[in-house]
């Protein structure tokens, strides 16, 4: 199991410490404010309130035995950078930092940083994608030539195999996965539908109503596939 | 058994079979006959849901609520597709 430090626990700071502690992860969270810290206190594995910037309490913490940090004080610029300077001494491998502009982000690459994140940004990327493109669901820009999508299946593949769509022969594309609802009767009559995911669907495949396929390819055979 | 009963009936037989439109539209004919049936709304959420239609789908669940807001499972597909 992975050891998360999280420092800073506005919003952004706050959902991940969350969001990782759901996921059954050994999470400490760090903050100066008393009230934030309270409020974690009962979901996390361990909440201190102490100033990140102070060297020697990060050492008291136990800070060296984390082998990821996040650092989610984004607006103060100067702690961000100096804390994620002090966990990289301490020989954490793996320090993420929120940043908030792209000078922010170039000096933390310089001090060590291991990953930037401009969340408002990359938030921002991601919605404006899917609201351009109205089926498409959710999207990963992988590089500048390929990305990750999950669309509603095009109507014109369903009752076909893969093998038969032949997405990868006439697009370069691959379905990685398959998000299916499974129409069913509730105890007390009343419809629902289950859901799977059939991930690395094999050639035999059949696309089926209401399946959503994610996809991964180049950016222009998943344009045209969105136009079948 | 009712028409409704019979038309709600179908409508299910059809969704099993993933046959939406069939299923739709003998949801729609059971609520010109009792168009106050929230679990008829539910029922036909699902359906858009479903078939990915979420506009429809949330429409149907919000109006399932209105005529009787216990439903749970309404307001959980509901809250699912709103997100937050």
């Amino acid at each position: 199991m992975r050891h998360i430090v999280v420092i800073g626990l506005g919003r952004f700071g706050s959902a991940i410490a969350e969001a990782l502690s759901s996921k059954q992860c050994e999470v400490l969270v760090i903050d100066s404010d008393e009230k934030k810290i309270e409020r974690l206190e009962p979901i996390v594995t361990q909440a201190l309130v102490l100033d990140a910037t102070d060297e020697e309490a990060l050492r008291e913490a136990g800070i060296r035995d984390f082998d990821v940090a996040i650092v989610a004080v984004g607006a103060d610029i100067e702690a961000s950078i100096l804390i994620t300077m002090l966990l990289k001494e301490f020989g954490i491998k793996e320090v993420v930092t929120k940043a908030m502009d792209n000078l922010h982000a170039k000096i933390l690459r310089k001090v060590g940083c291991d990953r930037v994140v401009f969340p408002e940004r990359d938030m921002g990327q991601r919605l404006a994608e899917s609201l351009i493109s109205p089926k498409i669901f959710d999207y990963i820009e992988l590089s500048s030539t390929h990305s990750l999508i999950e669309i509603d299946a095009p109507e014109s593949l369903e009752g076909r195999t893969l093998k038969q769509a032949e997405l990868r022969a006439k697009y370069g594309v691959s379905v990685i996965a398959i998000k299916r609802k499974t129409p069913t009767i509730r105890e007390d009559g009343e419809t629902e539908f289950k859901e799977t995911t059939i991930i690395g669907p094999s050639a035999d495949e059949e696309i089926q109503r209401g399946d959503r396929l994610c996809l991964l390819g180049k950016d222009e055979g998943l344009v045209g596939i969105q136009k079948l | 058994m009712s028409k409704v009963e019979e038309l709600v009936d179908l409508a299910k037989f059809y969704f099993l079979n993933k046959n939406f439109e069939e299923a739709i539209q003998k949801y729609v004919e059971a609520l010109k006959l009792t168009p106050k049936d929230a679990r008829i709304y539910y029922n036909l959420g699902i359906v858009y849901e479903a078939m990915n239609i979420v506009d429809k789908a949330k429409e149907n669940f919000r109006l399932a609520l209105e005529l009787d807001e216990t439903l749970i499972a309404a307001k959980k597909h509901l809250h699912r597709l709103v997100g937050g």
